[in-house]
C-alpha cells in the first residue's frame, strides 16, 4: 500500500511540473472551444468526437493530444520498440519492402515516418537492385564483340541520362520524430536521397500524383479522419501508384488473443514506464490499437477511397496485417 | 504496486465518477492543475505549426516545380493514354472500363517488347507499366513476376496459332486449298509456332528455366497439352481410342525437342531445326507405318501358324473324329 502511494505521488508531482501534460478532456473540459486555425477549413461542432484510447475526445483535440505523446516517445522510440515486440517490428518492416519490390527510379512518401526506418529499408533495397542490375549488365557485355563495345561507349557519351535516382520522403505531422530520424540518417551516413518533410497526413504540404509509392507503418491509426488520410494517399500517388499500410490489427485465433490482450495490457505499458518512463503514452498506443478496424473493414475503407486491388496480408497471425492497394 | 496496475488494466471508460482512491488523487490533481494554470488559447502552438507548415510546403514547391519537367512527362503519357477511367469500383464490366484482368494482360503485352533488352523478368515489366504511364509500382500486382510474363506469352502465341490454323481450315472448308497430308500439316503447324519464338530467342532459354520452376509447371504444361491438342484437333485427328494418347504424346516429344534444338541454333534462318523437324516427323510416320506393318505382318505369321498346326494335326491323324 505504501509502495502504491509513492508511486501515486511522485506520477502526481510529475504531472503537476508538467513533463507529461494531459489536457482537460471530456465533461469536464471546457466547453464551448472553437476550432483552430490550420483545420479551419475543417470546422468542427462540439459534439463531434472520436476516441483516444478507450477516452472519448472531442475531434479538435485528438491531434493535439497524439501530438504530444510522440513528442514524449521521439527520444526512446527505437528502443521502445524492440522491447516491446521483441525485435519482431524489424522483420515486419523487412516483409512490407519485400512486398513492396520497389523498381530503381522509384519515389516513396513515408508518412508518419518518424524515426525513418520504412525510407532507409527502402533506400538499401534500392541500392543493393542497383548493384545487382550493374553486375547484370557488366557480365552480359563480357562476351560482346568489340563493334559492340563500341558502341555502348559511343551511347554513354552520347549523354543519356542516367537511370533515374530514387527517392524517399519522410513525411510526420510531429518534428521530434523528425529529429530522432535525421540524426539516425546522419549517424548512418544515409542521408543522400532522403528527405524530411513536416506535414499532416489529412492534408498532405505535396502536389497531386508525386509518389510510386505511398506507405505509412503503424502511423494511420492516430489520424483523427482516416478516410481523409486515404483521400490524401489517393491524390498524391501517380496513376499505378501504389498504398500500402502497415498496422496493428485483430489477431483471430483466440489463444492467441488472450496471449496478446494479457501482453498488451499489462506488459507494455510497464515496460513503457521502466524504460521510457511514461505509461499514459504507452497505454495510449495499446488501447489505440484496440480501437482500429478490423482487417475487413480497413481494406473496405481503402476500396471505397478508390484503390483497387486492394489485398492483406496477415503477419504474426494478424497481430499486424499489410494493406496494399493501387491507384489505376 | 498491484492496486496500481489493476486499475489501469481495466479499460479507462470516461466515467467521472472516479470510484476509486487512485482515480480520485488523480481526477483532484488534475482539477488543481486546471485551476492553477490559466487555459492556453491554441492559437500560438498552431500559428506556430501553421509556419512551419507554409514555409515547408513552399519548400516542397519549389522543389515540385524544378521537378515539375520530370512530373509533366507522365502527365503527357497519361494523356495519350486511351480513355481507361476507373469510376466505378462495383461496374467494372462496363463497356469503356477496363477489368483489372485487361489492364494487366496490356501491361504485359507492352513489356514484351522490353524483353530483349531485361529478359524475363520485373525490370522488363516495370518498363512496359512505364510506357503505359502507370508507375513502376503497379508491378506489384504480378505475384509470380517473371512467370506471369512468359505464361502470358505462351498464351498470347497458341492464340495466334490457333487463329492460323482456324483460317487455313476454313479455306479448305470453302474449297480454295487443298488439304495438306498429316506430316505435311504438322510441319507447318510446328514451325509456324516455334517461329513465333525468334524474336525472342535469345533470352528463350532463360524463359524456359521460368517454365521449369515447380510453382509454373502445372500451368505450363497446361499450355502445352492445349497446344498439342489444338494442332492435332486442325490436323484431322478425331480418334477416341488409345491413339489419341499415342498421338499427342509423340507431337509433344517432337516439339519439345524441337525447340531446344532452336535455342542453340545458329544457322541462317534456323534452317537446321527445320531439318531436324522434318526428320522426326518423318520417323513418326515411319513408325506409324512399320508398327501397322508390323501387326499386320504378326497377324498373318500367327495364322500361317494356325494353318500349320492344323494341317499338322490332319496329318497326323489327331483331328479326325470317331
Amino acid at each position: 500500500m505504501a509502495a502504491s502511494v509513492r508511486l501515486l505521488v511522485r506520477r502526481v508531482t510529475r504531472l503537476s511540473h508538467g513533463h507529461v501534460t494531459v489536457c482537460p478532456s471530456g465533461p469536464s473540459g471546457p466547453s464551448g472551444r472553437c476550432c483552430w486555425a490550420p483545420s479551419s477549413c475543417r470546422c468542427f461542432s462540439d459534439d463531434r468526437n472520436t476516441h483516444f484510447g478507450f477516452e472519448t475526445v472531442p475531434e479538435a483535440e485528438k491531434a493535439k493530444r497524439v501530438y504530444k505523446v510522440f513528442e514524449n516517445v521521439a527520444q526512446n522510440y527505437d528502443v521502445m520498440n524492440d522491447a516491446m515486440s521483441l525485435g519482431i517490428h524489424r522483420l515486419w518492416k523487412d516483409t512490407l519492402l519485400h512486398v513492396m519490390n520497389p523498381q530503381p527510379g522509384a519515389r516513396l512518401l513515408d508518412v508518419a515516418g518518424g524515426t525513418g526506418d520504412i525510407a532507409f529499408r527502402f533506400l538499401e533495397y534500392i541500392r543493393s537492385q542497383r548493384e545487382r542490375q550493374r553486375r547484370h549488365v557488366a557480365r552480359s557485355m563480357q562476351a560482346l564483340s568489340w563493334k559492340d563495345i563500341s558502341d555502348v561507349y559511343a551511347a554513354r557519351e552520347g549523354g543519356e541520362d542516367g537511370p533515374r535516382e530514387s527517392r524517399a520522403v519522410v513525411c510526420d505531422i510531429n518534428k521530434e520524430m523528425l529529429k530522432v530520424g535525421k540524426q539516425k540518417a546522419d549517424s548512418m551516413d544515409m542521408s543522400a536521397g532522403l528527405s524530411w518533410v513536416v506535414g499532416d497526413a489529412e492534408e498532405l504540404p505535396f502536389d497531386d500524383e508525386q509518389f510510386d509509392i505511398y506507405t505509412v507503418a503503424f502511423g494511420i491509426r492516430n489520424v483523427t479522419h482516416i478516410d481523409q488520410a486515404l483521400q490524401e494517399a489517393l491524390r498524391v500517388l501517380k496513376p499505378g501508384g501504389r498504398f500500402m499500410c502497415l498496422e496493428f490489427s485483430k489477431v483471430r485465433d483466440p489463444v492467441l488473443a488472450r496471449l496478446y490482450d494479457t501482453y498488451s495490457f499489462k506488459i507494455i505499458p510497464v515496460l513503457g514506464e521502466v524504460i521510457a518512463g511514461d505509461w499514459k503514452s504507452y497505454q495510449y498506443l495499446v488501447e489505440s490499437i484496440r480501437r482500429f478496424p478490423d482487417q475487413e473493414e480497413f481494406k473496405r475503407m481503402i476500396e471505397d477511397t478508390g484503390f483497387y486491388c486492394v489485398r492483406y496480408h496477415n503477419l504474426t497471425g494478424g497481430v499486424v496485417a499489410l494493406h496494399s492497394g493501387y491507384k489505376l | 504496486m498491484s492496486l496500481v496496475i489493476e486499475a489501469v488494466a481495466a479499460p479507462t471508460a470516461t466515467n467521472p465518477k472516479c470510484s476509486s482512491l487512485r482515480r480520485g488523487f488523480h481526477c483532484a490533481a488534475l482539477r488543481l492543475q486546471d485551476e492553477s494554470k490559466p487555459y492556453k488559447p491554441p492559437t500560438s502552438s498552431s500559428t506556430t505549426y501553421h509556419e512551419h507548415y507554409q514555409a515547408h510546403s513552399t519548400e516542397q514547391d519549389t522543389t515540385a516545380a524544378s521537378q515539375g519537367g520530370a512530373a509533366a512527362d507522365p502527365a503527357e503519357e497519361e494523356a495519350s493514354r486511351p480513355n481507361t477511367s476507373y469510376q466505378d469500383q462495383s461496374g467494372e464490366q462496363g463497356e469503356e472500363y477496363e477489368t483489372e484482368e485487361q489492364l494487366q494482360a496490356r501491361i504485359l503485352a507492352a513489356a514484351l517488347e522490353f524483353v530483349p533488352q531485361h529478359g524475363w523478368s520485373m525490370v522488363a515489366i516495370a518498363a512496359g507499366a512505364e510506357t503505359l504511364g502507370l508507375s513502376s509500382a503497379s508491378t506489384g500486382m504480378f505475384y509470380n513476376g517473371a512467370g506471369d510474363l512468359v505464361l502470358h506469352f505462351i498464351a498470347q502465341c497458341n492464340s495466334q496459332l490457333t487463329e492460323i490454323l482456324a483460317e487455313q481450315h476454313k479455306h479448305v472448308q470453302l474449297g480454295q486449298a487443298e488439304p495438306k497430308k498429316t506430316a505435311d500439316f504438322l510441319r507447318d503447324a510446328v514451325e509456324t509456332r516455334l517461329r513465333m519464338y525468334i524474336p525472342y530467342i535469345e533470352t528463350w532459354p532463360q524463359a524456359m528455366s521460368i517454365l521449369l520452376l515447380p510453382h509454373n509447371i502445372p500451368d505450363s504444361l497446361k499450355h502445352l497439352s492445349t497446344l498439342v491438342d489444338d494442332i492435332w484437333f486442325y490436323a484431322g485427328d478425331r480418334s477416341t481410342d488409345m491413339n489419341w494418347y499415342t498421338k499427342r504424346a509423340a507431337l509433344t516429344g517432337i516439339y519439345n525437342t524441337t525447340e531446344l534444338v532452336m535455342v542453340q541454333d545458329s544457322s541462317p534462318d534456323f534452317q537446321d531445326t527445320w531439318n531436324f523437324l522434318d526428320n522426326r516427323i518423318q520417323d513418326v510416320v515411319n513408325m506409324a507405318t512399320t508398327a501397322k506393318q508390323a501387326q499386320a505382318t504378326g497377324e498373318a505369321v500367327v495364322q500361317g501358324l494356325m494353318g500349320a498346326a492344323v494341317t499338322l494335326k490332319n496329318l497326323t491323324g489327331m483331328n479326325q473324329r470317331r
